[in-house]
């Protein structure tokens, strides 16, 4: 019988995924899609507890946010990206060091 | 149910595994999509069936293709090719640290259980129209707000300058 604990446990399992491809993949666009990765375990957190406790429909609201404030993360991501390539002429997060003291 | 389970989360966990270790980005968000489906399989699984539908629609729909015209647009830049072990200790270091600590959260959670008694109407569309512009109507149009101005922040963003001479 699959219940609350194997979904928070895959979505933990997810949550990590997405923290190591964040912190170890170079490339600014597999890095956001690593945030994207966290943000729907995440979610899947969110939809498994409420499943688990139906008296309100909390738990989907805020997943319903949260995919909203992803679709508006990636686009001020990507934005950001275009606007690096355009600057440094790559995509790679090392050689975004204008900021380097 | 059990086996649909086990497979939508399988699904979801090689799409994962993939997204971080294909070699281009474009394999990338082609894996990041197959996350995406194993996830709204699994969000039927526990009846939500609208947000099913919304994360196909918003992220297979809108999401994964605004990343893959990015990597349209960048063209071979989008898929730097260099030294890449320059950082390895680091990158083992915090491979290792972040998978310990998701390995406690992950044996943590396991053992949460709970009764699982599902009402009549539970994750239809009405009944999450209900809490959305019931108690959550203020967070709602503070949403709404928040996509306005990440719209107008992505346009500003990325839009060329024609000025010459502005701060880079």
């Amino acid at each position: 019988m699959i219940g609350l604990g194997h979904y928070l446990a895959l979505s933990g399992v997810l949550f990590t995924i997405g923290a190591i491809g964040f912190t170890t993949r170079r490339n600014v666009l597999v890095a956001l899609m690593s945030i994207e990765i966290m943000l729907n375990a995440v979610n899947l957190a969110f939809v498994a507890a409420n499943r688990f406790r139906p008296e309100n429909h909390a738990g989907q609201t805020i997943a319903f946010f949260t995919i909203a404030i992803a679709a508006a993360e990636a686009a001020v991501g990507l934005a950001i990206v275009v606007s690096l390539f355009r600057v440094k002429k790559t995509v790679r997060s090392d050689e975004a060091d204008a900021m380097r003291g | 149910m059990v086996w649909a389970f086990w497979g939508a989360s399988a699904l979801a966990v090689a799409g994962a595994l993939a997204t971080i270790l294909a070699r281009g980005p474009i394999r990338s968000a082609l894996a990041l999509l197959v996350t995406i489906l194993g996830l709204a399989a699994l969000f039927v699984l526990l009846d939500a069936h609208l947000l099913a539908a919304i994360q196909v629609i918003v992220y297979a729909g809108a999401v994964v293709v605004l990343f893959v015209f990015v990597i349209m647009v960048l063209g071979p830049a989008a898929e730097p090719s260099g030294p890449g072990g320059r950082a390895l200790v680091a990158r083992g270091l915090s491979v290792i640290a972040l998978g310990w600590i998701g390995w406690r959260i992950v044996r943590a959670l396991w053992a949460a259980e709970r009764a699982a008694d599902v009402p009549d109407g539970f994750g239809t569309t009405v009944a999450v129209a209900d809490s959305i512009f019931g108690p959550f109507l203020v967070p709602f149009e503070l949403v709404s707000i928040l996509l306005l101005v990440a719209v107008v922040g992505a346009i500003a963003l990325a839009r060329a300058k024609h000025a010459a001479g502005g701060p880079s």
